[in-house]
């Protein structure tokens, strides 16, 4: 069975004074297998923030259906969302949306807390992944006193603490240079050799071509798609390079 | 760019910013109006009395510090959070030199219509002030209130000048920052505060010696200074203890795990910790305030309320008078029996007698002397009254024969107790201690001092002790009864003839002093309730722009929280306990300064006569009842104001 299932979905936003609508998702359909690691990919305003919210339960589609291992995301209550999101995602952002009100090891234990876990407990998590990471020499910093790809790695390090099904990354490595870039991909591979399934978004298709599969989204459908095989990552990227060019100067639809 | 660009700029920026803008123009407009209002009753002609115009202009004084000090603070608020606007501009081509242009035409505009507001509303309002306060001072004369122009003038004056120090103080903070800080600006200090133990320990020690200055006085006279230094010590430890007590507890807080790692005190603690620095002065000016307010308006209220028995305390008898020397003792008996008999009314539980009196340091239990100049707060004071035995057999029918050197006493407090005393360093012996004494029974003077009466052989051994002779001197106390109009006729009459007749002399009576005990209380009453409302609205203020400004401070921090995991419901519990704190801290510490304050307050009331510690306890627990009500309202729309900023 599917871990992700996404089906039919739509979504069409109606400006404040319902005036004019827009349609950010016409019709996207597509499912992630446990194991995976899915990068979606396509232009600012394709739709992209959109599904990832829709995914992330923080947005309902006007249409179609979220599944979650088998879960219907439509049917889990308001109530019951928030704790929901915390058992079963991880999330990791481009401004890795830490807060400065904690230091990094506050920040990374916040989704157990909320969840009610018990202190050793939460040392005990946090250890294993925090030196996978490499970051157990600084989780007393505060985020403010760290890198970019330090405070990057934090980020993963709370997405991964809960033992998510799913870790959804936004534009990982959006606000990263390139070495902070290398580094963070290098360990979302590893995560998912270990097991993890991550889906992310991006629009760097270096970042792209390090995931088994992409997919492009334009004018809010699924546009195409690629699998890795046995393709080495320089050329993935390359195929990915061609597949965008394609879509950019409005190829035939396949 | 031409000076209109200013204008509309400035029109569009108040516009655009209403949410801070629309508080601080009220409070301008409000501020404006109690000065003016304030400023025309104590130049008002029609208050004669100097002691109300003395109270009206200390209260006067403390409205100009008061306005400074908020405007400027109040200010501070706005520009802090438009730092980030200006930059903008700054960013986009305008230079420093506009942006302080559109600056002066934005203060020009808030100056200007502050004033013209402010005024009009002085205008409409202070007639009902006016009456209000001639209504509390019991005046009924007709009186028509006046358009005040140099009250005007000075308002003008004042405020002009206090926009103008704002202006530079805006102008200044523009001036001294590159775009790059400006930018930052709002976002400024986020850095965790460090503990500062020995700022804490500094607090809690001032705040300590305060407390306990407070409660052990127990001499009224000493309870002025006592006052004061308890005051400003309690001052200083609030806020050394808001700004650094409550980070230190904070941080203990977060060390203990098992607490600190709970849903509901994780983001509360550590946001509190985050943002304590800026918070803390802010919440210790909320706790200053509101106990200002608190003990202003329970003691002038329970003066006011006391009134009554206060005048029944301080005259005892319906009519006293007192005469130095003892030439006109005959003359004023005859006066007052003629005039007396003239109305039909009779003298009731009459009581006359010579004495000379006067302040005494007690060195040792049987030990007393006089000091040219005695320091009432020192400790050991004792007022002594030296009466002739002859004039004591008259009061108390008490044949107890004295020889040269005896003495005979009456203590009004503790028994006197020893057998000899020594006065000026005179030894005398003490034939008996009487436990009645009708000179001393109904207090004719305050609580103040210790009392001691001494009843020597004759007048010549009084005068011998030389410390007295001054004030050495006859005085008649007498009730009377008859109809109310001929009683009160009599008294006037009374006054009238005995001042005339009688050089040195002095009537005691409740009808002669009621105008000027109306116009002292009445004044600090309405004092008490003028600048208790407007140290009230400046608390409500300061909590609305601090619950605003941080509603945007927080907005990011719980669009995180969403993101990360945290529901709806759950915010909205963090926010609460959140604003809960912030909120009622200062409220239960102002509570207890109040409650600790109560001794020493209620000791300074005593030095006005007031004695009635029951009713001071009513008032002053009402205050805090009608205060904490009124505070919980507030709370209840700013903690809504707060949500929806924070879930935009």
């Amino acid at each position: 069975m599917a871990l992700l299932e996404v089906k039919n979905v739509k979504k069409i936003y109606t400006t404040r004074f319902g005036g004019s609508q827009v349609e950010a998702l016409r019709n996207v359909s597509f499912s992630v297998e446990p194991g995976e690691y899915v990068a979606i990919m396509g232009e600012s305003g394709s739709g992209k923030t959109t599904l990832l919210n829709i995914l992330a339960g923080l947005d309902r589609p006007t249409a179609g259906r979220v599944y979650l291992k088998g879960n219907d995301l439509a049917r889990v209550k308001e109530k019951e969302m928030a704790a929901f999101r915390r058992q079963n995602l991880g999330f990791v952002f481009q401004d890795f949306n830490l807060l400065d009100t904690f230091s990094l090891r506050d920040n990374i234990f916040l989704p157990l807390v909320l969840s009610g876990k018990k202190y050793p407990e939460m040392e005990c998590r946090l250890e294993p992944v925090a030196a996978k990471l490499g970051i157990a020499g600084i989780l007393g910093k505060y985020p403010y006193e760290v890198s970019g790809g330090q405070k990057q790695r934090a980020a993963v390090a709370r997405a991964v603490i809960t033992r998510p099904q799913l870790i959804l990354a936004d534009e990982p490595t959006g606000a990263l240079d390139s070495r902070a870039s290398d580094e963070l991909l290098r360990m979302f591979a590893q995560l998912n050799r270990d097991g993890q399934t991550i889906l992310m978004v991006t629009h760097s298709v270096k970042a792209a071509s390090t995931a088994g599969r992409v997919l492009f989204i334009k004018d809010g459908e699924v546009f195409h798609q690629l699998y890795r095989g046995s393709l080495a990552n320089e050329q993935l990227y390359q195929k990915i390079s061609d597949t965008l060019t394609v879509l950019a100067t409005g190829g035939e639809r396949r | 760019m031409s000076s209109r660009i200013y204008a509309r700029l400035a029109v569009t920026n108040i516009r655009n910013n209403k949410k801070t803008y629309v508080p601080f123009l009220l409070t301008s407009v409000l501020t404006v109006m109690m000065y003016y209002i304030m400023d025309s009753l104590a130049r008002s002609r029609d208050i004669g009395n100097q002691n109300v115009t003395t109270i009206l202009m200390l209260a006067l004084g403390i409205l100009i510090l008061f306005s400074v000090i908020f405007l400027f603070y109040t200010n501070s608020f706005l520009i802090k959070r438009r730092k980030k606007e200006l930059a903008v501009y700054n960013i986009l081509g305008m230079g420093k030199g506009h942006i302080a242009k559109m600056l002066t035409v934005e203060t020009l505009l808030i100056g200007a219509s502050s004033m013209a507001l402010g005024i009009l509303g002085g205008l409409v309002f202070g007639r009902l002030m006016h009456l209000v306060l001639l209504r509390l001072l019991r005046h009924d004369i007709g009186i028509t209130f006046r358009v005040s122009g140099i009250s005007m003038v000075y308002t003008v004056l004042l405020f002009a000048g206090i926009f103008f120090l704002i202006w530079l103080y805006n102008l200044f903070q523009v001036r001294l920052a590159s775009p790059a800080e400006l930018l930052q600006g709002s976002a400024a200090g986020e850095r965790e505060p460090k503990t500062k133990r020995i700022l804490a320990l500094a607090g809690l020690a001032a705040l300590g010696t305060g407390y306990y200055l407070a409660v052990v006085t127990d001499n009224p006279l000493e309870a002025l200074n006592t006052f004061f230094v308890a005051a400003l010590l309690v001052v200083i430890g609030t806020y050394a203890i808001f700004l650094a007590g409550s980070i230190a507890i904070l941080k203990a807080l977060r060390r203990r795990k098992s607490f600190y790692y709970k849903p509901n005190h994780f983001t509360v603690v550590s946001g509190m910790i985050y943002r304590m620095k800026q918070n803390a002065v802010g919440l210790a000016n909320i706790c200053i305030l509101s106990t200002m307010v608190l003990v202003m308006i329970s003691t002038t209220v329970s003066l006011y309320a006391g009134m009554d028995s206060i005048m029944d305390k301080r005259f005892p008898y319906d009519f006293g008078v007192r005469v130095y020397g003892t030439d006109a003792r005959a003359q004023v008996d005859a006066i007052v029996e003629e005039e007396l008999s003239a109305r039909g009314v009779e003298e009731e539980d009459g009581i006359a007698y010579r004495y000379g009196g006067g302040a005494f340091i007690r060195q040792d239990a049987r030990t007393f002397t006089s000091q040219a100049s005695v320091d009432y707060t020192a400790d050991g004071v004792w007022e002594m009254y030296f009466i002739p035995l002859e004039d004591y057999r008259a009061l108390e029918n008490d044949p107890t024969p004295l020889a040269a050197g005896q003495v005979i006493v009456y203590s009004a407090g503790a028994p006197y107790g020893e057998n000899a005393i020594s006065v000026e360093g005179q030894e005398f012996q003490v034939a008996k201690e009487v436990r009645q004494f009708k000179a001393g029974a109904r207090e004719t003077g305050d609580d103040v001092t210790d009392r001691l009466y001494v009843v020597m052989p004759d007048e010549a051994s009084i005068l011998d002790l030389g410390a007295v002779n001054a004030s050495y001197g006859y005085v008649r106390y007498f009730d009377m009864s008859g109809t109310k109009a001929d009683c009160e006729d009599a008294v006037w009459a009374l006054a009238d003839r005995i001042q005339a007749e009688v050089p040195g002399s002095l009537c005691e009576n409740r009808l002669l002093s009621e105008e000027s005990f109306f116009e002292l209380y009445g004044s600090l009453f309405f004092i008490g309730l003028y600048l208790g409302i407007m140290f009230l609205m400046a608390t409500v203020l300061i909590i609305y722009y601090k619950q605003v400004s941080e509603g945007f401070d927080d907005r990011e921090r719980y669009r995180i929280l969403r993101k990360v995991g945290m529901g709806m419901r759950e915010i909205r519990r963090s926010v609460r306990s959140q604003v809960l704190l912030v909120f009622f801290l200062p409220l239960l510490m102002a509570v207890l300064h109040v409650a600790v304050a109560f001794n020493v307050v209620n000791k300074l009331l005593v030095m006005m006569n007031f004695t009635d510690t029951k009713l001071f306890m009513g008032c002053t627990a009402a205050t805090v009842l009608f205060f904490a009500l009124l505070y919980a309202a507030v709370f209840a729309v700013t903690a809504r104001q707060y949500c929806q900023i924070v879930n935009e």
